[in-house]
């Protein structure tokens, strides 16, 4: 081979192990993701046939899996804005001092393997001995804290007031309740999602340029509120599109608390998407509406990453 | 001047609340992790318990006579964690499988990079492209299809089955090449007039200028695969020797007796800590690392 043969052949050989796992890792799976959605496909059985759009209709018509949507989005409606962080780090990057360790205590979670936090947080949310009930009812029994919590030092009735009624009839099961259980995973993905968006509003606003602020003062943005509205918002405009997209993607993701501390129930009230797929296809071995859902999934990700896509390169202004 | 002050401490009481609320369950976790069943039970003994020896009904049980099974809280707690669960086995393969699956990311994705940034080629936009559209495919939607693959060639249970999936990062291939198109062409042109290879500067040039990227990049794999429970508890159907540190945990909460939550809590603590520790020895290096491959 000459040496200019050989200069043609370098990139090829280059990118031919990217593109080559690219395709059969990332690209035929989704094809076959597909595929397999019309179908009754199942592991072991040698054939199956195609069903057409079944379990599609499935997905739309059933009421488990109408629960399975509607939880999937209360949970990213919920987690999405409660994680958002910008207030944390506005506090945070306006103090004098010990701005390292608010940094370093919020990124924790984030560090940490949420499996093992999630079993933590149950364990902690457990009625009878975890702490958080005990520490609740500790305060049932303060004038103080009873008064604070109730309202009734703003004449409040205590029985109309949610701690009121908790304080007298017991305080909830958390992960057992279906009324509580999809809010307690909720809390949890807040915790563990917040630190890091926070650091990368921190990030956001360190590269905010300090001119801004005085021009923007020179023209007469007098109040910490005008100059977060001209100058801080806007030029966080970026990050919080991206914040916002990379949360809510991973928000439709949620499965380790799922499956570890509920495992769908009770009633189904926290059967997300993601455990979805892994109950249906992996546990019962029905593939092909394991397939349709994550077809579904991966086309409310592909929206959400298009929209921020559009929204980075059209929309927000870059400083 | 008053006036901020007052500010500046009300910033820090708010702060400090949400300090409360993130701090509890590590508090806690470390807590039950070195107190006997019944002060966790009680909820008594403070953060780390009396550490009154106890006796271990397990080791009554098996005939021993009842002063020969007497222990203290903590050391029951991360012995049995030790030795009842292999812990030391878990916590090698989730070390085997994180450096595994960095290495190869950064063999597979580092050429291709070099090539997309500074070498023209028929195809170097299709393959662009293609990098980009990849970006857009959530892994946990690949899961089934990856597993019904892994299954037909007989790889679950199988390191390469927890490996395999993860060797192509395309969000690695395009951090380095935004990486490298910052790179001015002069170093290459001379490092190709003192007659270099393309493949050595792939690795003798290019890599060790990518050294702050490569490392952004380590930072964001390790805690994701360290941490990762979906895919290891899709392919690893009950074959104890290849569970990684979450799967672990999982399998040793799933048949606790009633008393074992002390041992638990020391499974989550060993598995924790690493990351956590390293974390807070190099934050800064984190943090950056975090943002920079977080934000593009």
């Amino acid at each position: 081979m000459t040496a200019g043969a050989h200069a043609r052949t370098v990139p090829y050989l280059f990118v031919a192990p990217a593109v080559a796992l690219m395709v059969v890792i990332l690209l035929v799976p989704v094809a076959i993701a597909v595929l397999l959605s019309f179908t009754d496909y199942s592991l072991g059985n040698a054939d199956f046939s195609f069903v057409g759009i079944d379990n599609y209709e499935d997905i739309f018509s059933r009421r488990t899996y109408g629960k399975m949507i509607a939880s999937s989005l209360l949970y990213a409606g919920v987690v999405v804005p409660a994680s958002i962080g910008l207030g944390a780090a506005l506090l945070i990057s306006s103090l004098r001092f010990a701005q390292d360790f608010y940094k370093a205590v919020f990124f924790l979670p984030t560090m940490a393997a949420l499996l093992a936090m999630a079993i933590v947080w149950e364990f902690m949310l457990n009625p009878t001995i975890g702490s958080i009930n005990a520490l609740l009812s500790a305060g049932c029994g303060s004038p103080f804290w009873h008064g604070l919590l109730t309202g009734a030092f703003l004449g409040i009735d205590p029985a109309t007031t949610w701690y009121g009624n908790a304080c007298a009839t017991g305080f909830p099961l958390w992960l057992g309740d279906r009324a509580y259980a999809l809010w307690t995973l909720c809390f949890i993905g807040v915790w563990q999602a917040f630190g890091f968006n926070m650091v990368l509003y921190l990030a956001g606003l360190t590269a905010i340029p300090r001119e801004l602020y005085h021009a923007a003062e020179m023209d007469g943005a007098s109040s910490a509120w005008d100059r977060f509205r001209l100058v801080t918002w806007p030029l966080l405009g970026p990050t919080t599109v991206f914040v916002v997209t990379i949360t809510t993607i991973r928000s439709f993701q949620v499965f380790d608390s799922v499956e570890a501390l509920t495992a769908g129930g009770p009633s189904k009230s926290t059967y997300v998407m993601m455990y979805a797929i892994y109950e249906k296809a992996i546990r019962q071995n029905l593939i092909g509406i394991g397939a349709a859902i994550t077809v579904v999934f991966l086309i409310f990700v592909m929206v959400v990453t298009l929209i921020q896509r559009h929204y980075v390169e059209k929309r927000v202004h870059y400083s | 001047m008053m006036r901020s002050g007052v500010g500046e401490t009300f910033k820090h009481i708010v702060l400090l609340i949400g300090v409360v609320i993130v701090i509890a369950p590590f508090y806690m976790m470390v807590s039950y992790s070195l107190k006997s069943p019944s002060e966790i039970q009680t909820g008594s003994g403070g953060f780390a318990g009396s550490q009154q020896p106890f006796v271990d009904e397990y080791c009554v049980k098996l005939g021993n006579p009842e002063t020969a099974c007497k222990v203290r809280p903590a050391v029951y707690n991360y012995v049995t964690a030790f030795s009842k669960a292999p812990l030391l086995r878990y916590l090698l393969n989730g070390v085997v499988v994180t450096v595994s699956i960095f290495l190869i990311q950064v063999v597979v994705a580092l050429p291709c990079a070099y090539a997309l940034s500074k070498l023209t080629f028929y195809g170097r936009d299709v393959v662009f492209s293609l990098v980009l559209f990849c970006l857009l495919i959530p892994v946990h939607a690949i899961a089934l299809p990856l597993y019904i693959m892994l299954s037909k060639v007989g790889l679950i249970n199988s390191y390469a089955a927890l490996i395999v999936p993860w060797t192509i990062s395309v969000f690695g291939i395009f951090l380095m090449r935004q990486f490298f198109m910052t790179v001015p062409d002069e170093l290459i042109d001379a490092a190709r007039m003192d007659g270099m290879s393309e493949f050595s500067i792939v690795w003798r040039v290019m890599l060790p200028t990518a050294v702050p990227a490569l490392l952004a990049f380590a930072i964001f794999s390790v805690v994701a695969h360290w941490n990762d429970y979906f895919w290891p508890r899709v392919v690893i159907t009950g074959n104890q020797d290849l569970f990684t540190p979450p799967l672990g945990l999982r399998d040793f909460r799933g048949d606790l007796d009633g008393n074992d939550y002390g041992p638990m809590m020391a499974i989550a603590t060993v598995i924790v800590t690493p990351l956590v520790v390293a974390f807070l020895i190099a934050q800064r290096r984190f943090i950056e690392g975090i943002t920079l491959t977080g934000m593009k």
